[in-house]
């Protein structure tokens, strides 16, 4: 585009407020009659970005170039703009023929005039005859063209639009998207739409700017920003999307989950690290063995046009422990005034040296009390001989009243799977538990990682892994005396699947995509 | 909902000891002669007839409405600008103002009130000042200047309270809005914040109207003893004079002028906020 019908530049747009940064430098150019859409979570900057186009607030630092001309100095009522306000902000004191009129009588035009614009506009909007009714007695969605009346009616060279969809609900939402691309496309003018709403702004924009934290993500238009999104953050944002990191091994070619893969995108270093995205409806599921992924269906998910299929191509990594359940573990004193308990516990031979009496009381979960008030006792005493070797080591806990009980530390060394394809670790411990605490247990799944202490992380940097299956087979409600396993399992490669195939739960299959479905970017420092 | 109603009858019987029956007790006694006790009632029109042929009576009655609207209309053009400067100020700064507004309504009237005796008499504060500035004493006290002075003093918070609320309710958008459409900011106070604080100007209006026109302390001690407004007389019938059905008459004609004012204000107040409801029907 050249210089000419550039009709709104910012340049190098910086706000603060009270030292806090909510817009770092932005920089954009906006074109006559352009749909451009400020897309970006609460808080990125977008309104405040309006607010200074509008004239509302003014900037710490760079300039708004309007038709050539710096504004920066003027106040909103001298700028060529007019806004369409999130809450519509129609005054609640004047009719809609009032509200329309009120720029143009503010212009001080000709009552004659006056009138034909307004009955334009109402034609315009679809509210014919609705001049001499009350503003507030109006629904939502007619407040809303009143408002883009009030303010189109001043024919503006750009209207801007702040979230003015965000209070009606989905289906009058849908009828005002193409009420108001048909709306832009009849005027011809500027519009400059602020949403979070990435459906919206994918349907109604000629250019979307994605933000984020006061900063442009990417500029482009629908089909650009969904099909080559920028960074993880984009392709995050705008439709849903499966994002793997990889290793563009050279232009062509790149490697996620241990395998090679053509694709389309050049111009990377050679082995940079990489975030690779796949749309989930680009994935096409065939038999097993003929795609170029194998794996399990996980979920189904009926969502009206498609099913979502989540298929995991790569499983977690699994550690399984055992679980020793006894019936009781408490001891009561010989006039049964007051009851001990305590369990055995394992310890990871690293960790004997940091073993100190709170420590052990909290693992082996020691507690006395009088079975009569229910009151807790103090442990008085806590006796125990342990070294940092392999081996059960028995611990005794007694009260002021000599009611003990012994039990055993167990220093073993930690059950610990690695799993070097996936960049991971997970471990767990052997546990001891009661019938009653598994029975009383409400929320089983998460005890149950409590008691292993399981843990998973990266390999790389011993960030945190989220351990996402527990299985067991035993039922908690009807548990006896033994020992059963748990296994333990990080999430493994999921990938979301869109089709109109249905699949069933579990079954084998495999998946298949082309070069161009694969899109690869640069990763982001967040 | 039978058994939440009961809980109402100690209100109702509360309302009728305390404010029915001694307003029906007023009627009853404006209109019945003097000197007789319930059982023998005579009814007259008398008390009414005495006070609207008297032409001393009829000015005091002027000249106290004449002072009433003064007062108010004093209150609304100081008491807007106080309150459109303390609605338009950062909120700890705000609650500062409102606070020194309300402070002084802690100290009992009476004491106010002759505190400006002491500043306004022959040789009081003001005087001295103006002496000062070599410039010739003037008679203040007792004069219909420190009457006014006293009541816009004394009524004037609730003038600010109430236009400073519905200034601090208005929805900021719509000043933005204003802005936007090429109003600039007289325009955008003429055309939008004016008349959207209007309802908080007519309660005002009324707050400040209603204890001006009956108000009996203020002129007696800013005014001095031979100062007489329509509330002074009432005072005066039922505790010098011991007139009690002629005080009672008066009371009733107050209170019917104040019923008609009020009744006027709501529709200067509707005439704008429902104005376009009603064309909206048409």
């Amino acid at each position: 585009m050249t210089e000419n019908n550039c009709l709104i530049r910012f340049r190098n747009i910086v706000k603060d407020f009270d030292g806090q940064l909510v817009l770092k430098g932005i920089s954009l150019d906006i074109y006559e009659n352009e749909f451009v859409t400020l897309l970006g979570p609460s808080g990125c900057g977008k309104t405040t970005l309006l607010r200074i186009l509008a004239g509302f607030l003014r900037q710490s630092e760079g300039a708004v170039i309007f038709a050539g001309q710096d504004i920066s100095e003027l106040p909103p009522y001298q700028r060529e703009l007019n806004t369409v306000f999130q809450k519509y902000a129609l005054f609640p004191h004047m009719n809609v023929y009032e509200n329309i009129a009120f720029g143009l009588k503010i212009k001080k035009m000709s009552k004659d005039v006056i009138e034909q614009k307004v009955l334009k506009m109402l034609k315009l909007i679809n509210l014919e005859g609705y001049e001499k009714r009350d503003v507030t007695l109006l629904s939502g969605g007619q407040q809303q063209r009143i408002a883009i009346a009030r303010a189109l009616v001043n024919e503006p060279k750009v209207l801007l639009l702040d979230e003015p969809l965000a209070a009606l609900d989905l289906k009058l939402r849908k009828e005002m998207q193409y009420e108001l691309k048909r709306i832009q496309q009849e005027v011809g003018i500027t519009f400059i739409y602020v949403t979070h709403d990435q459906e919206e702004a994918l349907t109604m924009s000629d250019k979307i700017v994605v933000m984020k934290d006061g900063e442009i993500q990417q500029v482009g238009s629908p089909i650009d920003i969904y099909n080559e999104p920028q960074n993880r953050y984009v392709a995050n944002f705008i439709g849903e999307s499966n994002i793997i990191p990889g290793v563009m091994l050279k232009d062509y070619k790149v490697r996620f989950d241990d395998m090679n893969f053509e694709c389309v995108d050049f111009g990377f270093k050679d082995n940079e690290a990489v975030d690779v995205v796949i749309r989930p409806e680009d994935l096409d599921i065939v038999a097993e063995n003929s795609g170029k992924l194998n794996g399990v269906v996980k979920s189904v998910l009926f969502k009206g046009v498609h099913y979502e299929i989540m298929v995991e191509t790569v499983p977690g990594t699994t550690v399984s422990v055992k679980m020793i359940v006894t019936k009781e573990h408490d001891v009561a004193s010989s006039d049964a005034k007051e009851r001990i308990s305590a369990n055995s516990f394992f310890v990871d031979l690293e960790d004997v040296k940091e073993l100190n009496d709170a420590e052990i009381i909290a693992r082996a979960d020691a507690q006395a009390w009088d079975p009569e008030s229910d009151e807790y006792l103090s442990i008085s005493k806590i006796e125990y001989d342990i070294k940092a070797e392999i081996g059960n080591y028995p611990v005794t806990f007694s009260t002021v009243g000599g009611t003990e009980i012994t039990v055993n530390i167990m220093v073993v060394e930690q059950q610990y799977v690695e799993n070097k394809k996936k960049n991971e670790a997970i471990s767990a411990f052997n546990f001891f538990k009661t019938v009653d605490e598994i029975k009383e247990s409400v929320a089983i799944d998460t005890d149950l990682k409590t008691w292993a202490n399981a843990q998973g992380w990266k390999l790389s940097d011993e960030s945190d892994v989220e351990i996402e299956d527990v299985e067991y087979d035993f039922d908690p409600d009807t548990i006896t005396a033994g020992v059963y396993e748990v296994s333990f399992s990080t999430k493994g490669r999921v990938l979301k699947v869109h089709t109109t195939d249905l699949s069933e739960e579990g079954a084998e299959i495999g998946l298949n995509f082309q070069p161009e479905d694969i899109h690869v970017m640069s990763k982001v420092g967040y | 909902m039978k058994t939440w109603k009961r809980l109402t009858y100690p209100y109702i019987f509360w309302m009728m000891v305390m404010v029915v029956i001694p307003m029906l007790l007023i009627v009853m006694y404006a209109f019945t002669k003097a000197g007789n006790d319930v059982a023998t009632l005579q009814f007259t029109f008398d008390n009414f007839v005495h006070f609207f042929t008297d032409a001393d009576f009829l000015s005091t009655l002027w000249i106290s409405l004449r002072i009433a609207l003064v007062t108010t209309v004093l209150c609304v053009f100081i008491g807007y600008p106080i309150a459109y400067l303390i609605a338009n100020s950062k909120p700890q700064r705000r609650n500062l103002y409102i606070l020194l507004i309300t402070l002084p309504m802690w100290i009992n009237m009476l004491v106010r009130t002759y505190a400006w005796i002491g500043i306004l008499s022959d040789n009081g504060l003001v005087n001295h000042v103006l002496q000062w500035f070599g410039l010739a004493p003037q008679k203040l006290l007792y004069t219909d200047f420190s009457v006014i002075l006293g009541m816009v003093y004394n009524f004037i918070p609730f003038m600010i309270l109430q236009i400073e609320s519905s200034l601090a309710k208005m929805d900021r958008s719509l000043l933005d809005a204003a802005n936007d459409l090429g109003a600039n900011r007289w325009q955008r106070f003429c055309k939008v914040t004016l008349p959207l604080s209007l309802p908080g100007v007519v309660s005002g209006i009324t707050l400040v109207f209603l204890p001006a026109v009956s108000s009996f302390v203020i002129p007696k001690l800013l005014g001095g003893g031979g100062y007489m407004l329509i509330g002074n007389v009432i005072e005066n019938q039922f505790i010098t004079v011991g007139e009690w059905n002629f005080g009672s008459a008066i009371s009733m004609v107050m209170a019917v002028i104040i019923m008609i004012s009020m009744v006027v204000t709501r529709k200067l107040d509707k005439s704008d906020e429902g104005l376009t409801r009603k064309r909206g029907k048409v």
